[in-house]
């Protein structure tokens, strides 16, 4: 009599074989998505910074105290250097901040000192905005530092929720991060302290072309415990894939005018 | 008559009252000396807190001591107000606080940096008392700091360097500028030493973009026990948007501490009086017992147990009071030297940060007239107490009995 071998092995073996396949499938295809994620952030930055890339930008800051606009110019390669120097107002100018991997240096003409960040401080406001040197160091490491899970797919956005990774020593508890499927570019990433708390919105607009990238021009910084407080960032000129490489990002370029 | 009495019948057994005095006297004195330490242990807690950083009443926008927002100001005119002028308000030291970076080489330390006026700060504060290098500042000083002996350690600095101090201005701006280190203070409590610069008041105005603007008063007054009572009253009578904070509401821990040392003192007290309290009834038992037959005699005669019982009663409190002016004396003496020398602990221990105050490595005492009048007060009633009984023992005798005791 002819047996099926499988009859010898017990049924409830049988169903754990079945499942455990099951769930192998499941996490390929988990993992699939992880990295198509990973692959649409990083698309969405690089479209945003260039391999490098020159450009002036005006910010304006608004709090319930004072109001100020400066006017900077910066310059960027990759996503672990970046150099900031203020032009506009004469009382600031040359102020500059450079950002090397993950530390964050500042340059004062008025003493002619260049300070680095402490950890301490990373959490403080950067030239007085609302955006902290935190940002400046892992604003562009999210895809590093999250995970990344799609939680809606419209016919227009994608809506990305990243939760940080238990060893990842980050600020917030939770991002939420909404991009725009034509033109790729990013519309608003929402930030959330530990308690799930929002406390933090960047908008992004005015979607131009410029050569061959679509991004858009106006950034908007609104810190939620803040009402009526907010940061925007406008970029007059932007130039993409300049000649420069790590030796321009040094603390003696900090100083130079 | 009857103190005459009293007086002689307490030196028929001489060495028996010299013991039991010499008992009273050890632990009057020895009390007195212990609560005298205890209360300059608080006083260098409360010194540490108050005159060293905040004053014993603080005058500011109401919040200001919680939130410590850079644009809750106050015009510096408000020193010149006529119900700061309280006679018992000692010093006035007007301030400007804000928080930045101390910056030296490669090493930046987040900082509170205040704002003062040398001279109005040491009628208040007693950190010009506490500079281990250099010196405090001065008024003609501009661009001068003194910094924490623990912040000088961090960024390893001495007098004479110029550090970098960079904060954010109260126009959005970025306030930085070069400041020469004049002197170093130790004060023991950590937070401050690791924590706190002080510079001109005037410099710092400039700096932050708030000419003319101060943050909080600081005062001294003359008897800080008295700092909440004070406030209410100028409380009353202040018509701006200030309020005035004493410390017990600046550091309400250590007013907590404050009242529970009250308590702890009468424990300490009874305790110790418990001990004396049983050897004085003790000696007074045994010598009414001895005297059974010359009270049954006395009242034979015709005296009123009353009498007897007074004459006994008197015995004890003349034994009370001769030990306690020996005992106040010698206690005085004892935390006379301890208030002089004291003794020195800082080979075996550091400062102590506890409620907000520092509790110095010292042995060092105060005076306190409640420190002298409670153990005093408290030995009349225990002396009483524990001679009562041998005294109605002695006034409810029968003569009959009495007299043919041997």
């Amino acid at each position: 009599m002819h047996i099926n071998p499988l009859f010898f092995i017990p049924k409830p073996v049988l169903f754990l074989i079945f499942f455990s396949v099951l769930s192998v499938c499941k996490i390929v295809k988990d993992e699939a998505w992880a990295l198509d994620l990973k692959a649409l952030v990083r698309d969405v930055e690089q479209q945003y910074m260039g391999e490098s890339s020159v450009s002036q930008t005006h910010m304006q800051v608004s709090t319930k105290n004072w109001q100020r606009n400066l006017e900077m110019q910066a310059w960027s390669l990759g996503r672990d250097f970046f150099l900031i120097r203020i032009i506009e107002p004469a009382k600031e100018r040359d102020i500059a901040t450079l950002k090397r991997n993950r530390e964050v240096w500042n340059y004062l003409p008025k003493v002619d000192r260049i300070i680095k960040v402490p950890p301490s401080m990373m959490g403080g406001s950067w030239m007085g905005s609302h955006i902290t040197n935190d940002d400046l160091v892992k604003a562009n490491h999210i895809d590093e530092d999250y995970t990344l899970r799609l939680i809606e797919e419209t016919e227009l956005h994608f809506l990305i929720e990243c939760l940080p990774k238990t060893d990842a020593a980050v600020v917030w508890g939770k991002i939420i991060y909404k991009v725009r499927k034509q033109p790729k570019v990013p519309e608003l990433i929402a930030y959330f302290d530990e308690s799930m708390q929002k406390v933090r919105e960047i908008y992004f607009d005015d979607v131009q072309t410029i050569g061959e990238r679509t991004i858009p021009l106006k950034l908007t910084v609104l810190p939620l415990d803040k009402p009526g407080e907010k940061t925007i960032l406008f970029y007059r000129e932007i130039n993409y894939d300049v000649s420069l490489d790590e030796h321009f990002f040094t603390l003696r370029s900090l100083k130079q005018r | 008559m009857l103190f005459g009495l009293a007086y002689q019948n307490l030196w028929r057994n001489r060495r028996r009252t010299l013991l039991t005095m010499s008992a009273m006297v050890v632990s009057v004195s020895l009390l007195i000396l212990a609560l005298g330490i205890f209360s300059g242990m608080f006083k260098d807690m409360l010194a540490s807190a108050t005159e060293q950083y905040y004053g014993h009443l603080v005058m500011a926008k109401p919040d200001y001591h919680q939130r410590r927002d850079l644009y809750a100001t106050l015009p510096d005119t408000i020193l010149t107000l006529p119900t700061l002028q309280n006679p018992e308000i000692l010093g006035r030291a007007p301030r400007l606080r804000s928080f930045g970076l101390v910056s030296w080489g490669q090493t930046s330390q987040p900082v509170e940096l205040l704002g003062i006026q040398p001279l109005a700060e040491a009628t208040v504060t007693s950190l010009h008392d506490q500079i281990v290098k250099g010196r405090f500042l001065e008024e003609t000083d501009k661009n001068c700091l003194i910094i924490g002996w623990g912040l000088a350690e961090k960024l390893n600095v001495r007098p004479g360097d110029a550090v970098v101090f960079v904060t954010q201005a109260a126009d959005g701006s970025i306030g930085n500028d070069l400041l020469t280190i004049t002197g170093i203070f130790r004060t023991g409590d950590r937070r401050h030493d690791n924590n706190l610069v002080l510079a001109p008041l005037t410099w710092l105005q400039n700096l932050l973009v708030l000419p003319g603007r101060i943050h909080e008063v600081s005062m001294r007054i003359h008897n800080p026990m008295t700092a909440s009572v004070l406030a209410s009253r100028i409380n009353a009578e202040l018509n701006t948007e200030a309020t005035i904070l004493d410390w017990g509401e600046l550091l309400p821990e250590m007013r907590e501490v404050i009242s529970a040392y009250d308590v702890s003192r009468m424990i300490v007290v009874i305790i110790l009086y418990l001990a004396t309290g049983l050897g004085i009834l003790n000696t007074f038992f045994m010598s009414v017992m001895e005297r059974t037959r010359e009270f049954g005699i006395l009242l034979a005669q015709g005296m009123r147990p009353w009498l007897i019982r007074q004459l006994v009663l008197l015995e004890a409190m003349i034994l009370a009071i001769m030990s306690l002016i020996i005992g106040m004396f010698l206690g005085g003496l004892m935390t006379f030297y301890m208030d002089q020398v004291g003794i020195d602990l800082s080979k075996y221990i550091t400062p102590v940060t506890y409620a907000g105050g520092t509790i110095l490595p010292r042995l060092h005492a105060v005076f306190d007239l409640g420190n002298f009048l409670t153990p005093a007060i408290v030995l009349l009633m225990v002396s009483l107490a524990a001679s009562y009984l041998p005294a109605n023992r002695a006034a409810k005798l029968n003569p009959v009995v009495a007299i043919r005791e041997e």
